[in-house]
């Protein structure tokens, strides 16, 4: 297919994705042509969807249930507290985060059970109703990424792409947030930054020394941790390297709106990545704050 | 610009934008949800999420009700999504699984409800006609079969396509030229 035709096919997949009508073998190749960098879906279809939705539904006949709507106003209080309790919650889960790293040379993995302990506090009903909702987003979107049977995914064509968008972003970003790297025991001759702009939802990894995978049986997945979305980390996207030597620039896929980073960690996981990471091969970790 | 000083953290502006947009985050929410315990739900993560992102809301790029628009719009469809997952076993890899795009400065698409209007008028016909039966009347696929009695290829295909037309109609409008021109 031609780039023009492959081009012109993933723009009207991504159009049937937000109106939610494609067919499984639609699916299949949007996932296909969304891993070729040069298929890069913006926002625009779907504002253009949300501008006729608000065309069409905003009439003035239109009422909230009364007990809806003072359940909303009741509820500012209740969502103001808890994103204030969300701005404190990072620290320390990094903290544990870093315990979980560094308390025994031997152990480089991090237990599922700390990060759980650590999530399980109390949370307002809101966002504990939030909470659901992004979790089964989150499972849903690494499910997502599939095998690579065109290449699409190799970091060879993406490389070169993907270095020019980072000069661009570093160069235009506003709000750039830069962080280094660092490479848990088994992998501390790794070295990275990476750079992330919450204005654009855009953000690159520069990571040298990691050594190859092989995506059939193993795979390098991000997590974002954005506690202003969730306490859960966030995905990031799966991705391969495929020569341990050089820098491999690595574009961010997080499907989901991320605000404030606190943390980027990269771990290894099954081919085709994980719905939630056991953490049990912890990579690298990047704090921001 | 109420949703600048929800970005600030203004508690009152956030009980207006629960006024002025919540008429608006049901309507969507309804398109896609039927259960009315689920609906409340999802109006109220959809302001949960408007409070925590209006510090993104850039109105250069979206007009307010097109953003919050959007919001609700993902938060229903997530969970729609959710639900048809719901009766399987074990979860489908292939399906209900997309990500949202990324936001994008590029993607600038401050059209109001005039540009809109006019964007839909340059339409073909029977595109106008479809876009009106689900966007306005709310009408799945499968109604809109039924009611126009064209097949199913047909009306996903205007539908796609259409979409793609009218966001490049608006790019054209946000550009300062007429929706039509090439």
């Amino acid at each position: 297919m031609k780039n023009q035709d492959t081009s012109d096919r993933f723009e009207e997949l991504e159009a049937g994705r937000i109106l939610g009508d494609l067919v499984p073998s639609e699916i299949q190749d949007w996932k296909m042509l969304s891993a070729n960098p040069s298929n890069q879906a913006d926002l625009s279809l779907e504002l253009a969807a949300a501008a006729l939705d608000a065309e069409f539904l905003t009439s003035e006949d239109t009422v909230l249930p009364e007990e809806l709507l003072k359940k909303l106003h009741n509820g500012i209080s209740e969502f103001v507290k808890a994103e204030n309790e969300d701005t404190v919650l990072p620290e320390e889960l990094l903290k544990k985060f870093h315990n979980g790293i560094s308390e025994s040379e031997n152990d480089v993995i991090v237990r599922p059970t700390r990060w759980q302990g650590l999530l399980a506090s109390s949370k307002t009903a809101w966002s504990i109703a939030a909470l659901f909702a992004v979790l089964f987003v989150a499972k849903s979107f690494v499910e997502k990424t599939p095998a690579d049977p065109g290449g699409l995914m190799a970091t060879a064509p993406e490389k070169a792409s993907s270095s020019e968008a980072r000069k661009i972003l570093i160069s235009k970003a506003g709000d750039l947030i830069q962080s280094e790297f660092g490479g848990t025991e088994n992998y501390n001759q790794m070295s990275g930054t990476v750079v992330w702009s919450d204005a654009l939802q855009e953000g690159y990894m520069s990571l040298t020394n990691l050594p190859a995978n092989d995506p059939g049986a193993k795979q390098y997945q991000l997590w974002i941790v954005d506690p202003g979305r969730d306490e859960k980390p966030v995905d990031g996207g799966v991705f391969d390297i495929s020569t341990s030597d050089g820098t491999a620039i690595i574009p961010i896929r997080n499907p989901l709106m991320v605000t404030n980073p606190k943390a980027f960690v990269i771990t290894l996981e099954q081919s085709g990545g994980v719905v939630v990471s056991k953490q049990e091969i912890v990579v690298a970790l990047a704090k921001t704050s | 610009m109420v949703l600048l000083r929800v970005a600030q953290g203004d508690e009152r502006a956030m009980e207006q934008c629960i006024t002025k947009f919540g008429p608006l985050v049901w309507s969507i929410a309804k398109r896609h949800v039927q259960d009315h315990s689920a609906l409340e739900d999802i109006v109220q993560e959809a302001f949960t999420d408007l409070w925590k992102s209006a510090k993104r809301y850039n109105p250069a790029i979206a007009t307010e009700s097109t953003f919050v628009g959007l919001l609700a719009r993902r938060r229903a469809i997530d969970f729609a999504r959710k639900e048809s997952r719901r009766p399987q076993l074990e979860p489908l890899p292939d399906a209900n699984s997309l990500p949202h795009a990324s936001i994008e400065s590029s993607a600038t698409l401050r059209c109001e409800s005039e540009d809109v209007r006019a964007a839909l008028k340059e339409l073909p016909e029977e595109t106008q006609q479809i876009f009106s039966l689900h966007f306005d009347e709310g009408m799945t696929h499968p109604e809109i079969v039924e009611k126009t009695g064209l097949p199913l290829g047909t009306v996903k295909t205007r539908l796609r396509r259409g979409l793609i037309d009218l966001r490049n109609k608006f790019r054209r409008l946000d550009s300062g030229q007429s929706p039509s021109n090439p």
